[in-house]
């Protein structure tokens, strides 16, 4: 018979691959969405270079199994002399994987904005730069706020696939409680609940901001 | 003083404007008419550099509009009114008017506040300075258009059929404040099809055929039976607007 019970004493295994888990997330988030910022403007910039590059990112990274490219960072870049350890080249492949999701995302906002709105810009005076900062890309991360929401949570979700570079995150902590209760069906209800708490509280987060950045559309 | 000089416009193979002369002195108020694709548009679009002009010149007090740094200041002195608002949409009625004054001309927050409370109250609108554009009435968003563009201080309103998207009602409460401003001495190139308003407030009328000027008239003589009217593209174009007695 299932008996969670005999889950507790092992919340302190459980809870230390969570921490794990929830830090890198939140970090490769911030990362994700940084790289991805950048890359989107050299996607919609006026420099050929830059859109091409930004191009070819995306291709790359959106066409390479996740599993792959941490097996390379990890494994892989030590051969030529890049030693990260475990969490950092966690936090790296996410960061880049993610934020070509996160750069296609943002493009689609910035590319929808209306541009009579962009052209009043202009015909002010606006520069570059304060065209983006203050017009631009405040409405196109208030537009992108739900997609972007989908794209974090898909990477709270990847972090799993970290367990496979032996990171001590919640899905490998979980396999090493399973192989030594021999309770899996405890472990992994255990497991499921933890990453939907994750993921939860990052979907109320997505929504609370949702509402607030799109305020101005209510009537 | 702007000074157009045999401007012409091509997209691709397409030549829009073929030739267009055009001096605007300052507290002049020019409409102008013609049908639609006659490159109205394109014209106001290119003296602020909205549109690279392919040949020809557009100087605006001496600045060329062909020159980056010329053009920038270009962009100070003139502002535009659109014909769909185009209200920042995240921002509030009374962002919207101080954003450019701001970030662009370097006005301390609290004097463009104050400067945008005045525009507004002066359009009727103080109770709107807190909202969103998306709660304002169409008449409503491009009162606050026309605040927008006044804030800056320009020397020049370009105007682009800014009525065209209103019903009557509104139509009449946003040339009233177009109006008051032609009077007030503020020098503006409207492009419209308010027949009525056009010979109401400006003292020219340039007329537009597919590129080129037909006519340049003072508004008198524009609309007698020997002057613009005599001309049949211009009677026609006029009856068919339905006025031209
Ligand atoms: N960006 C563009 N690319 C290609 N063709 C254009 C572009 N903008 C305008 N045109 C063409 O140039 C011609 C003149 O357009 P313009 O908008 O200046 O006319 P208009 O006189 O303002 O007409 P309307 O009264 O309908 O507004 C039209 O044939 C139009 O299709
Ligand atoms: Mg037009």
């Amino acid at each position: 018979m299932p008996d969670l019970s005999a889950m507790l004493e092992h919340l302190p295994a459980f809870w230390g691959g969570f921490l794990v888990t929830a830090e890198i997330s939140v970090l490769s988030i911030i990362g994700s969405f940084i790289v991805g910022l950048i890359v989107a403007l050299m996607r919609v910039s006026e420099a050929k270079a830059a859109r091409l590059f930004a191009l070819c990112y995306v291709d790359v990274f959106r066409n390479i199994p996740f599993l792959v490219l941490i097996f390379f960072a990890y494994y892989g870049l030590p051969e030529v002399g890049v030693y990260i350890d475990a969490f950092w080249t966690g936090c790296l492949a996410l960061s880049i994987a993610v934020g070509a999701y996160v750069t296609e995302t943002l493009r689609a906002g910035i590319v929808n904005i209306d541009k009579g709105i962009i052209e009043v810009a202009k015909s002010f005076g606006f520069g570059r730069i304060k065209l983006y900062t203050k017009i631009i890309l405040p409405i196109a991360i208030t537009s992108s706020i739900r997609p972007l929401g989908s794209v974090f949570i898909n990477l709270i979700l990847t972090t799993s696939i970290l367990s496979a570079i032996t990171l001590g995150e919640l899905t490998s902590a979980s396999k090493i409680i399973a192989s030594t209760t021999f309770r899996p069906f405890e472990v992994y209800v255990f497991l499921v609940i933890f990453y939907g708490a994750l993921t939860f509280a990052l979907s109320a987060l997505i929504a609370t901001w949702h509402k607030h950045l799109n305020r101005y559309n209510e009537v | 003083m702007i000074e157009i000089k045999d401007l012409h416009k091509n997209f691709d193979d397409l030549e829009v404007l073929k030739g267009v002369d055009l001096t605007i002195r300052p507290a002049e108020v020019i409409s102008i008419l013609g049908g639609s694709g006659s490159g109205k548009s394109t014209m106001l679009r290119c003296i602020n550099g909205l549109e690279e002009i392919s040949s020809g010149s557009v100087v605006v007090d001496g600045l060329d509009v062909t020159k980056k740094d010329e053009l920038k200041a270009v962009r100070k002195k003139c502002a535009t009114v659109f014909q769909q608002f185009d209200l920042y949409p995240h921002l509030k009625v009374i962002e919207n008017i101080t954003l450019a004054p701001v970030q662009v001309l370097g006005v301390s927050k609290t004097d463009a506040t104050n400067k945008a409370r005045a525009l507004l109250e002066s359009v009727g609108l103080g109770d709107k300075a807190d909202v969103y554009p998306a709660q304002l009435s169409g008449g409503q968003k491009q009162r606050v258009g026309i605040c927008r563009a006044l804030a800056v201080g320009p020397d020049y309103i370009l105007l682009d059929e800014v009525t065209s998207s209103l019903d009557p009602e509104m139509t009449a409460e946003v040339l009233e404040i177009l109006k008051n401003l032609a009077n007030d001495g503020m020098t503006m190139i409207s492009v419209t099809h308010e027949i009525e308003f056009a010979r109401e407030i400006s003292n020219r009328i340039v007329f537009l055929d597919q590129g080129k000027i037909l006519c340049d008239l003072p508004t008198a003589d524009f609309f007698s039976a020997d002057g613009g009217m005599a001309d049949p593209r211009i009677a026609k174009f006029l009856s068919k607007m339905g006025t031209g007695s």
